[in-house]
Parts: C-alpha cells; sequence; structure tokens
C-alpha cells in the first residue's frame, strides 16, 4: 500500500493497543499537529485507525481568583477583622471594614456572602459576627486552595464558585487513536510512502495517479515571473468613456473625412477669410487641387452671408471672399466641419429638430509641440439641434455632461467665437486640486451658420480636446509620453486603466 | 485672443472710481469677459478678450465698459465734431491695392506719459487685429503744427494734404528713428521697421505716400515721417488712415477718436477728396438693429419686463425703442466705435452681459433623442478589443509622419501599388520636416515606437487601429481615407507563423476567410511574406520585417508583422 508521506508517519507512530493523542503522535513523528490531524482523518476514513474523542474541562482561576486564593476570601477577611475588633459582641460596620483593608468593590462582595454563609448578622450597620464559624472549614476557600494545587474539587463547589466569577472552564476535544485492525493488516503487509510531486500532470489526473501523491509546497507569498497583457490605449480608454456618456445622454455619433475643403472647415462656419487662424501659418493646407463637388447653391448662400450677412438687419465681413480658397483642401482645424456637413443635410439627409449628435476625433492644428501641445488632437464636438433652445439648456447640458467627469461648479465666460453667439469659455472646479480650470469653448450657433445650412431652429455646440481631459482627470505632465512615436512602452504598459 | 496692459490707477481715474481696489476691478473686468492675465514691470494689468470688442483695446476703451457696467453711463454717446478746414485729396496715382482713406483732426489733447503710452498701445494692438497687421487698415497719427497745408485752388477754403503713389525711389524723407535721407525703397531694405512690414508693399508699382506743402511726410503703411512726430508736447493731432477696405479703416479711426475724445479732446471732421465725390470724416453714424422682445426670452431662457430690457441695453451702452405690438420689437442704437456687430443677436448677447449669464438657472433641454455610436467606430473598436485579447499593446500613433520615415526608411516607393507605396498626401508648408505628409500606412509609426523603446522589456507586441491616407484625385477631398489595422512582434525568436497565427485569430473573431497566397513587398523577407486576403479580396501583407529595414531601425532582434485594410472585417 501507499501513501502519503505523513500518513505512513502516523500510522508507524499509532500503536493498536495503547491509544495517543494528537500532540503524542506530533511529537513522535516531528510533524505539525495540523499535518498529524488531517493524516489521522484521512487514516480514519481509509479504516485504518479509529478515534475517540472526548471532551476535557479545564479549569483555570480567574485573576480575581487568584486574588482570593492568595489573600483569603473577602467575607473570611471580615469575620477575622470582626473578632479581632470585639470579641463576640456587635460593632460599627465602619470600623471592621476599616480593620479588614478590605476596599472598593470587595467590600459588598464581604458582606453579601458575610450572612449567606452564616459568619454573622448585619444588623443596622453593626456587625456581629458569630462565635462558633470556623473559617478555616470554609469550602469555597479550600476549593481555590486545592484548584491552585491541581487537585480536583467537587462540581457543586466549583459551580459556585464559577457564579463568583472566581474560576472559569474550558472545554476542548482530544482525540485519541489506536491502529484498527485493518492498520495493523496493513502495516504488516508494508506501507510505502508515496512520491512528492511538483506539478500535477495529465497523466497523473487521466490515471488517477493523483489519488496517491502528495504535492510539495510552494513558497506562495514569494514573487512570480511577471505576465503582461496587452492594454487599451489610455487616451482611447478616455475616449471611450466619453463616448458613453455621451450616448447616455442621446446623443449619435459623426463621421467624416479628415482632409476637407475650407468650405466645410471654415466658411460654412462664418470664419472670415482673412481670420488669422486662416493664415497659411496656422492651417495644415495639403498639396492637392481644390475639391470640386461643393453644392452650388450651398456656396452662393454661404457667400452672401460673408458678404452682406444674413436676416434684413445683418451685416457681412468687410473681408473679400473667394471661392477658390473656400474649395482649396486643408487638413481640419476642428470636427466643427463634420457638424457643418451634418447640419447641411449632406451626410445622413435633412435633420429635423431634436437631434444630438457628437464625435471624439482628431484634428490638426500648426502650432508649437510642447508637453500639452500636438500637431494633432482629438476633439470632442458636440451639439444639440431643437426648437427654441437657450443658454440655459446649454448650460444644464454642460453641467450634466462634466458631472460625469467629477467637475462641479460650471462657470460660464462670455466669450467671442466668430461662428456662435452668445459664446462661453467654460470653466469647472477640478476634482482633485479645487481649481477653476478651462474646460472647453461653447455656444449657439449664429444665423450666419444656419441659415445658410438651411437650419431653421436653434443648434448650441460645444468643443473640447480630449487630451486635455485626459491630463486634468489623470495627471499626465507630457502628453508625448503617451501620444505618438516617441511614447514609453513602459509608461503605456505601466499605466492605471480607467475604471 | 488680444492683450491690453491697463493701468489700474488710469483705470481709476477715467472711471471715477478712485476707492476701487484693484481685487476688485479684476472681479468687475472677469465679468465683462476681460481675463486678468498678470501684471507688467510697471504694474499694468495684463487683460486677455475675446477678439470682438476691439473698443476695448485701450484703458479708455476699457474705462468706458466699465463705467456703463456700473450705471456711470448710460445709452449711446458721440462725440460732438466740429468743422475744420482741413481735406485729404487722393490722386489719381494712389496705389490700386490701397486706394482707400480716413481721418479726423484731434484739438486739446493733453498727453501726459500714460496717455501717449495708451496711444501708442492701441494703435498697435489695432494694427494687429483689425488691421490684419497693417495689410487691411494702417494708422499714422501725427503732430498737425507741423504740418503745412496747401491752399489748392482759390476759392476751396483750407489746407489739403495729398495721398498719393510715387516710384519706389520717387522721393525722399526722414523716417521716425532714423537720421538719414531715404527714398521708400530704401526704407524697406535699410530701417528696422521698414524690413519688418516690407512685404506689405513689395508688390506694388508705386508705394503709398502722404505731402503736405512742404513735401513727402508719411509712407503708409509703413512708417511716418520724423517731421510730424508726436510727444507729450503734441496739443493738436492729425489722424490718418489707409487701407483696403474703407468700413475697416472708419471703425479704426473712430476707436482712436473716442479713446482720444475720452481725455477731453476734440474732434474735428475733415473732408476727403476722391474722385466720385467729397466724403466726410470720421464717420460716427449710429447705426440701428431690430430685434423682438421674444427673441431674447427665448435666448436667455427667462421672461423679462420691457423696462428691464431697455434698462439692459442702456447698460451697454446702446439705445433701444420699443415698438409695442403683436410682437414687442426694439430699435436698438449702436455706437460708431463697435465693430462687433452683425446681427440682431449680437445685441441679445449684449443683454445677457448685462443680465449676467451666470445669473441663469442651468436647465436640461426637456428633448429626447436616441444615442448611438457610428458602425466604423463600433466596428473599430471590436477588432481592437480582439488585438488586445490576443497580448498587443493598442499604440496610439500621429496620422502626419515623413515622407522619409513613410517610405525611405521602409524600403517602400511612393507611387508604388504595394501595401503603403500610395502618392503622398503632402502638406504644403509644413511645420518641421518630421511632419510632412499624411502617413500611408501605419508599420512605419509602429517599427519607429520599437526603434524608440529598445531600452525596454520584450517581447513587443504593438498593434494600432489608425488613420491612413494617399492621394488619390477620383475622391472629392483628392485624398483617399482609410484605417488600417497593423502590428509587429518583437521578440528573438519571431517568425512568420506568429503574425500569421494572430492575423487568423483576428480573422476567425469576426468571421471572414483569411487566405495567404506568397507575394512580395519591398519591406518584408521575401518567401516569408504573403497577401491578407480576406473573403477573395487582397487588403494587406502579413510576414518578416526585411532585415535591412530591421537595422535601418537599430533593432536587434526579428519582427514579424502584418498590416490591412479594417473594412474587411466589416
Amino acid at each position: 500500500m501507499r501513501l502519503p508521506e505523513s500518513q505512513v508517519a502516523v500510522l508507524n507512530a499509532a500503536s493498536a493497543t495503547d491509544e495517543q493523542t494528537i500532540a503524542q503522535l506530533a511529537e513522535e513523528t516531528d510533524l505539525k499537529p495540523e499535518t498529524v490531524t488531517g493524516a489521522v482523518f484521512d487514516l480514519r476514513d481509509d479504516g485504518l485507525v479509529s478515534v475517540t474523542e472526548t471532551v476535557e474541562e479545564d479549569i483555570e482561576l480567574t485573576d480575581e481568583g487568584v486574588e482570593y486564593a492568595d489573600d483569603g476570601l473577602p467575607e473570611v477577611r471580615l469575620y477575622r477583622a470582626a473578632l479581632d475588633v470585639d470579641d463576640g459582641e456587635s460593632v460599627p460596620m465602619g470600623q471592621v471594614i476599616g480593620a479588614s483593608s478590605l476596599g472598593g468593590p470587595q467590600v459588598d462582595i464581604a458582606l453579601s456572602n458575610f450572612a449567606r454563609k452564616g459568619y454573622g448578622r448585619i444588623d443596622s450597620g453593626e456587625l456581629a459576627p458569630d462565635a462558633d464559624a470556623d473559617p478555616d472549614s470554609d469550602e469555597e476557600a479550600a476549593a481555590l486552595a486545592a484548584l491552585v494545587a491541581g487537585d480536583e474539587v467537587t462540581a457543586d463547589v466549583l459551580d459556585q464558585l464559577e457564579s463568583r466569577n472566581l474560576v472559569v472552564r474550558h472545554e476542548r476535544t482530544i482525540r485519541a487513536v489506536t491502529l484498527t485492525d485493518e492498520g495493523v493488516t496493513a502495516l504488516m503487509e508494508g506501507v510505502e510512502a508515496a512520491e512528492t510531486v511538483d506539478r500535477l500532470t495529465p497523466e497523473m489526473l487521466t490515471s488517477g495517479e493523483w489519488e496517491d501523491v502528495e504535492f510539495t509546497e510552494y513558497n506562495v507569498e514569494a514573487d512570480a515571473p511577471g505576465v503582461r497583457g496587452g492594454k487599451k490605449h489610455i487616451l482611447r480608454q478616455t475616449a471611450d468613456r466619453v463616448k458613453d456618456v455621451l450616448v447616455g445622454m442621446g446623443f449619435a455619433e459623426m463621421e467624416g473625412p479628415h482632409a476637407d475643403a475650407d468650405f466645410w472647415i471654415n466658411d460654412c462656419l462664418f470664419m472670415p477669410q482673412d481670420h488669422p487662424a486662416r493664415t497659411h501659418w496656422d492651417r495644415f493646407a495639403l498639396d492637392v487641387p481644390p475639391m470640386e463637388d461643393i453644392p452650388e447653391d450651398l456656396i452662393d448662400r454661404v457667400r452672401s452671408a460673408h458678404l452682406n450677412g444674413v436676416g434684413d438687419d445683418g451685416d457681412g465681413y468687410h473681408s473679400p471672399w473667394s471661392e477658390d480658397f473656400a474649395r482649396a483642401v486643408a487638413l481640419r482645424g476642428h470636427t466643427t466641419s463634420l457638424s457643418m456637413r451634418y447640419l447641411s443635410g449632406h451626410e445622413v439627409g435633412e435633420l429635423e429638430p431634436p437631434q444630438r449628435y457628437f464625435s471624439v476625433e482628431k484634428v490638426y492644428r500648426n502650432d508649437t509641440l510642447d508637453p500639452t501641445h500636438l500637431l494633432e488632437f482629438y476633439q470632442i464636438e458636440g451639439w444639440v439641434m431643437a426648437e427654441d433652445l437657450s443658454v440655459r439648456d446649454l448650460m444644464g447640458t454642460f453641467e450634466e455632461f462634466y458631472s460625469h467627469f467629477g467637475i462641479t461648479d460650471i462657470q460660464f465666460k462670455p466669450h467671442y467665437n466668430p461662428y456662435t453667439e452668445p459664446s462661453f469659455e467654460l470653466f469647472g472646479r477640478h476634482p482633485e486640486t479645487g481649481e477653476l480650470i478651462e474646460i472647453g469653448n461653447s455656444g449657439m450657433f449664429r444665423e450666419e451658420v444656419l441659415s445658410p445650412l438651411g437650419v431653421e431652429c436653434d443648434v448650441m455646440a460645444w468643443g473640447l480636446a480630449l487630451e486635455r481631459l485626459l491630463m486634468l482627470m489623470y495627471g499626465f505632465d507630457d502628453i508625448r509620453d503617451v501620444h505618438g512615436t516617441m511614447c514609453d512602452l513602459d509608461l503605456l504598459r505601466e499605466t492605471e486603466v480607467l475604471k | 485672443m488680444p492683450v491690453v496692459d491697463v493701468q489700474p490707477d488710469e483705470l481709476r481715474r477715467l472711471t471715477g472710481h478712485e476707492d476701487k481696489s484693484d481685487e476688485e476691478f479684476k472681479d468687475d473686468l472677469f465679468a465683462l469677459g476681460l481675463e486678468f492675465e498678470g501684471v507688467t514691470d510697471d504694474g499694468a494689468f495684463q487683460l486677455e478678450f475675446g477678439p470682438d470688442r476691439l473698443d476695448r483695446l485701450s484703458v479708455e476703451g476699457v474705462a468706458r465698459s466699465l463705467r456703463y457696467q456700473y450705471g456711470d453711463a448710460r445709452g449711446v454717446a458721440v462725440p460732438k465734431t466740429n468743422d475744420s478746414d482741413w481735406t485729404i485729396a487722393v490722386d489719381e496715382s494712389v496705389p490700386e491695392e490701397r486706394p482707400y482713406v480716413t481721418g479726423a483732426v484731434v484739438r486739446g489733447v493733453d498727453l501726459d506719459e500714460a496717455a501717449l503710452d495708451s496711444l501708442i498701445q492701441l494703435q498697435e494692438k489695432l494694427h494687429a487685429t483689425m488691421g490684419r497687421k497693417r495689410a487691411k487698415g494702417a494708422i499714422g497719427i501725427h503732430d498737425l503744427t507741423m504740418l503745412k497745408g496747401e491752399v489748392l485752388s482759390e476759392d476751396a477754403s483750407g489746407n489739403t494734404i495729398t495721398y498719393t503713389g510715387i516710384e519706389p525711389d520717387g522721393d525722399t524723407f526722414v523716417a521716425l528713428d532714423s537720421d538719414e535721407e531715404l527714398t521708400p525703397a530704401e526704407v524697406l531694405e535699410r530701417h528696422e521697421t521698414g524690413r519688418k512690414y516690407a512685404d506689405l508693399v513689395g508688390e506694388y508699382e508705386r508705394f503709398p505716400a502722404i505731402y503736405d506743402e512742404i513735401g513727402l511726410f508719411s509712407f503708409p503703411p509703413v512708417i511716418n515721417g520724423r517731421r510730424t512726430e508726436v510727444s507729450t508736447d503734441s496739443r493738436e493731432l492729425f489722424v490718418e488712415l489707409t487701407g483696403t477696405d474703407q468700413w475697416t479703416i472708419d471703425r479704426m479711426c473712430n476707436i482712436i477718436c473716442y479713446a482720444l475724445a475720452a481725455r477731453g479732446a476734440t474732434i474735428e471732421d475733415i473732408k476727403v477728396q476722391y474722385e466720385g465725390g467729397t466724403v466726410v470724416k470720421p464717420d460716427f453714424e449710429v447705426e440701428t438693429k431690430r430685434v423682438s422682445h421674444d427673441r431674447i426670452e427665448t435666448v436667455l431662457g427667462v421672461e423679462l419686463e420691457l423696462d428691464e430690457v431697455i434698462d439692459l441695453f442702456e447698460r451697454s451702452g446702446l439705445d433701444a425703442d420699443a415698438e409695442l405690438g403683436d410682437e414687442t420689437v426694439y430699435e436698438v442704437s449702436i455706437p460708431p466705435y463697435r465693430v462687433d456687430v452683425l446681427h440682431p443677436l449680437d445685441l441679445v448677447d449684449d443683454v445677457g452681459r448685462a443680465y449676467g449669464f451666470n445669473e441663469l438657472e442651468p436647465r436640461y433641454p426637456d428633448v429626447g433623442t436616441v444615442g448611438q455610436r457610428h458602425e466604423r467606430s463600433r466596428l473599430e473598436d471590436a477588432a481592437r478589443t480582439s488585438l488586445v485579447g490576443l497580448g498587443f499593446e493598442d499604440l496610439l500613433n500621429f496620422h502626419m509622419i515623413s515622407e522619409e520615415e513613410n517610405y525611405e526608411r521602409m524600403d517602400v516607393e511612393p507611387g508604388t501599388a504595394t501595401l503603403g507605396g500610395g502618392d503622398p498626401v503632402s502638406i504644403t508648408e509644413p511645420y518641421s520636416e518630421d511632419y510632412t505628409m499624411l502617413r500611408s500606412w501605419v508599420l512605419p509609426s509602429l517599427t519607429m515606437v520599437l526603434e524608440n523603446n529598445t531600452h525596454r522589456a520584450y517581447p513587443q507586441d504593438l498593434a494600432e487601429i489608425g488613420h491612413v491616407a494617399h492621394r488619390d484625385d477620383d475622391e472629392n477631398t483628392r485624398v483617399s481615407e482609410a484605417r488600417h489595422v497593423a502590428a509587429v512582434l518583437a521578440r528573438h525568436d519571431a517568425t512568420y507563423e506568429d503574425a500569421k497565427g494572430r492575423l487568423a485569430a483576428l480573422c476567425r473573431d469576426f468571421d471572414v476567410e483569411l487566405e495567404t497566397p506568397p507575394t512580395d513587398h519591398p519591406s518584408f523577407i521575401s518567401g516569408r511574406t504573403a497577401a491578407v486576403v480576406i473573403d477573395g479580396e487582397e487588403v494587406g501583407v502579413v510576414g518578416e520585417l526585411h532585415p535591412k529595414v530591421i537595422v535601418e531601425h537599430d533593432l536587434e532582434l526579428p519582427v514579424a508583422a502584418f498590416e490591412f485594410d479594417l473594412s474587411a472585417l466589416a
């Protein structure tokens, strides 16, 4: 028969005639008591040993019990003091207590047991000790002395001591082990220790060998070799968060070209062609022929808005407007070009209010590269189209959006954009630092934007750099560490995921 | 955004609020949309604001706005003008590129240092903004007493100066900050200011020039002559502006005149004699626009009383007359220094600012719409999730790249049919030599990341789903845009199988059929390269990167890779 090593040791140590406790077996086999207990149960289940369980009671003196065993019970000390003060006559209680040197709760304990045990009477503040009482034969005192000496005491007295909180009783189970006949037979036939194994193998599982092996113990606290999985880019995770929030608020996602005519990028937005942001230094013009296919009627309406304004009282810009410039293709400086395409009805058909749309996509700005500015970055763009929108609706929408990123206390600083009026720079309270920080630009699209597009209701819009949200919320110092070919793989690998 | 430097003491004096603290001013200015950015060395506030209210580019303009905000001033105010006897005659030889001129005579100015500094700042800031760096409008301010007007005819009363065009070397004068007699052409070469603005007139056949009886005294838009230089002793000024648009220079002139009038100066009209007729300047005409009570309430989302609206208009420096009817309409008068009112809605914004936008209670719009992701972004997301599941680190690289990185270092020729070989979409005026075109494929970016991370632990399994583009004149935008799925496996034992196995797993996730017939690609080892054919269509390439590409990127271990068009997984 092959058994695990610990069971073999226990089987060899056990006797068919003499009961041995777990503690004894542990000492003999040099195994831990819990290992022996485990082995004993396995052996019992196999019928090789029998186990008898007895409950033993340990009696332990409390601190109070130990004190009384040394100094005597309080009632006995009171009796002896009373006798010393005046032989056989009643004496004032205070005088006796003083003489007994009892203090605190012991006084009450002494008085209550004094009468119960017949040491005398207490009457009107006088103690009358019974001269015949015999403190030397006090059962409780004798029992305390016996317990200190390790002797047995009767159950009645023990109950009495327990009720006085002078002793506590503990129960414990003692397991005594003897070999069964089968155990003896097995030993006579020979029992070998099964091998210990390092790894559980498929062969062990299919052959059943696992039943006879013992697994070596690991140091489960030791470090394991590093494991690396792939992970979504932190900026993609941030974009996902934003998209989740916006879809939840009823926004549908837009899609469109990165390279587009200036017409869609700027002219539809009522950006004058001589606006500083449209000079060659700020935009990425592409070395390609101009866009041919732009709806002619839309071009006419946009040109007219630039030159003459919109409405009876409208004025245009006092700037030249060139169709050639409008048709030139460049990288979009904002995803508002998508909003213009959607609002014009040329992407998904004419839109009837209400509508909500968004995008989280790349835009290109000819700016100086530094830790917080990239030539290309992600812009969060959103707009709401409805009848009779007010500034209050715009404010409520932003409060809702930013609250999902822990940004509260939103403030609206009146601002100027060529394409919105009223316009607001948005400021909010940083969730960690409490600073007031700029968190976006917003406004209601101007008539000069909407009217040429054929939109007859109100549209409010806002924009924000995704990288800015990432840096604000998750504390990156240099955006180039994560975005672009200069990225640090270790930083990406170790960055905490967004929850 | 424009920044204006404003001395708080000047602000106290001009607003009449001597007791206002710096902090109170900062709060009041923020409410106007002027953000405190810091202080200059000599203690002036640096205030930043949106480029709409260019009438606030001086301490006088900022003080005027504050006085309206405090309720010290109400409604439209127009400075009284006297007739003067000065005329600007526009000669037929004036350069056709810069035909317009305007101006004013200003008397009784008291120019202390602070006032002169403010005037110079206003002039510079107007040049930078409305003047489009002097291209659209340029301002010249002269000491009137140094000018001698011509009497051109017996019956024409008064003094005339002439705006004309001359040959680049047609005359000489002494420019500001100079001691030399120079021709205009020499100024452009030898004078610091001349060199700075030389491009503005470089293409002109004739240069703009202004003469009085004594001779040439101004070379707009470049520089004035020394003779008429303004100092703190100047008491009478001649203001002239030239430009490409009459309205623009008229408004610039108005902003200057309002600033000087705020310091007690008197403005006098001048005449401008164009070939087609004579006009009187400065143009202080008060324009009106109409806006309905209903529109104001709708935009602000609050109900307002008629008196309240008129009060808010007046506190914005506007005047309003209500016309009662089925629909109450205000006729609103707009002062001539305003350059930002193009539409009645701009007046509603003024009402909102005077009311205080932050006084409005936000409300979530009671409008139901259905949110959804775009199909393309859902597909991209699903593919990214699969790649991450296969153990790839998801990367995000720039769409802009250099031709050297996109083609040469990958050993790919532009204009070839191979993956990545599409014609470049080039940036006309690149900011940096590292970003001259849109990438035509993603693997160059991933290889660059490997190159920049050789000090980091291997294996480096990297993937990116990203934007690529190449020139295609059949597209409306002339640019063909797509999203590519690309991956590299950089490890000491990387082989073709490592790449293909993962590519196959990705294709299984999307239930598409993958075939990998042998092919050649210059970036990959011949005989270990296959075309990625998904559902019968060739969409990419998979293989082991060629050692010359690996060594070119300073890598010291094999790299297996694939790249294909994301739309194949749709």
